[in-house]
């Protein structure tokens, strides 16, 4: 059902001209490569907080609100670069398990993060219950592996 | 070499740099935001330093480990990549950048550990590194996509130099 959409995102302008460059794939990968640590330090540092390491004598709320734009902004980095990497492979990507893997976990860590997570920190909530704080960083930490075990594997695929 | 040839051990090797590219980026990133200003206003320097450093030795060790393994893998075509060399440099400025930060801007962090905006010397530092942590992901990224390979020609003889190219210019 969704294949001829695939097939039209890939048939695109944009795509074909991302196909036709030796150079253009690498360097918006570069970019999404680059975003994906910035977003990899932005939720590593709240999540090793939550767990007990990192900057202990900071509360998490404190440390999630420094980190919440650089989350943010990294999102959108990865997304925007993201959608043209995938513009230039559509067809690929609708044949490919780890790309449909990348996408449920992405949803899945973006809704996770930004309603219980946000919920137990804003709430102070890991200070009452140190093993909820624990738990939301575990689940928190396995989506968005999800999501880079994905992303690397749609390329070995 | 058989790694490069083997079904999952090179991609899961590759992976393994990746990941820790991510978490060593990440967290060093968040302590040269530091040092510009930019994030954690409130929390002193060096307690930045004490707490997330360690996590980037860690997971730099990782990566450097697993990228000798990728080199090994395909050795002499790797030599001759000229995004390759770029890494190379890059990670050496990277270093030094950070033996001069840690010799001497950070010596005295005890006169600047709680400044919103540290001084300048440690401004520039972290503005460096992440100059070149960068350039070293981008360069390590296009080692896969060497358009410049010397079996690829033509090349001009200044790409022909610098990529260390031993076969014979294909233009004479």
């Amino acid at each position: 059902m969704l294949l001829p959409f695939f097939s039209w995102c890939e048939h695109s302008w944009i795509g074909q001209t991302i196909q036709g460059s030796v150079w253009l794939f690498p360097v918006i990968e570069s970019i999404h490569l680059v975003g994906l640590g910035v977003i990899a330090g932005a939720v590593l540092i709240v999540d090793m907080r939550l767990l007990g390491f990192g900057l202990r004598s900071q509360s998490a709320e404190e440390v999630a609100a420094n980190a919440r734009p650089w989350m943010i902004g990294s999102l959108v980095l990865m997304v925007a670069s993201g959608i043209l990497l995938f513009l230039s492979e559509a067809t690929k990507c609708y044949y490919s398990f780890p790309f449909w893997f990348k996408m449920s976990s992405l949803a899945l860590a973006i809704v996770f993060t930004f309603t219980l997570k946000r919920r137990v920190i804003r709430q102070n909530l890991d200070q009452r219950y140190p093993l909820l704080g624990k738990a939301t960083a575990i689940v928190s930490l396995g989506l968005w592996f999800g999501v880079a075990w994905g992303g690397r594997w749609i390329g070995f695929s | 070499m058989r790694l490069h040839e083997s079904h999952y051990a090179y991609p899961l090797i590759e992976s393994v740099h990746v990941w820790c590219m991510a978490a060593f980026f990440g967290l060093a990133l968040l302590f040269d935001l530091r040092l510009l200003g930019w994030t954690m206003r409130r929390v002193p320097v060096s307690e930045m330093s004490r707490r997330l450093l360690p996590w980037t030795v860690v997971a730099f060790v990782v990566m450097v480990l697993s990228g000798s393994l990728l080199l090994f893998a395909i050795p002499l075509r790797t030599y001759q990549n000229i995004f390759f060399r770029t890494k190379m440099l890059m990670l050496a400025l990277a270093g030094l950048n950070v033996w001069i930060f840690s010799s001497r801007v950070y010596r005295r962090v005890e006169t600047w550990d709680l400044d919103a905006l540290p001084p300048r010397a440690a401004r520039v530092a972290g503005a460096l590194s992440i100059a070149l942590w960068i350039a070293v992901i981008v360069s390590g990224r296009m080692i896969a996509y060497n358009w410049f390979d010397c079996d690829t020609q033509p090349h001009s003889a200044i790409i022909r130099s610098l990529a260390g190219c031993t076969t014979p210019d294909s233009r004479n």
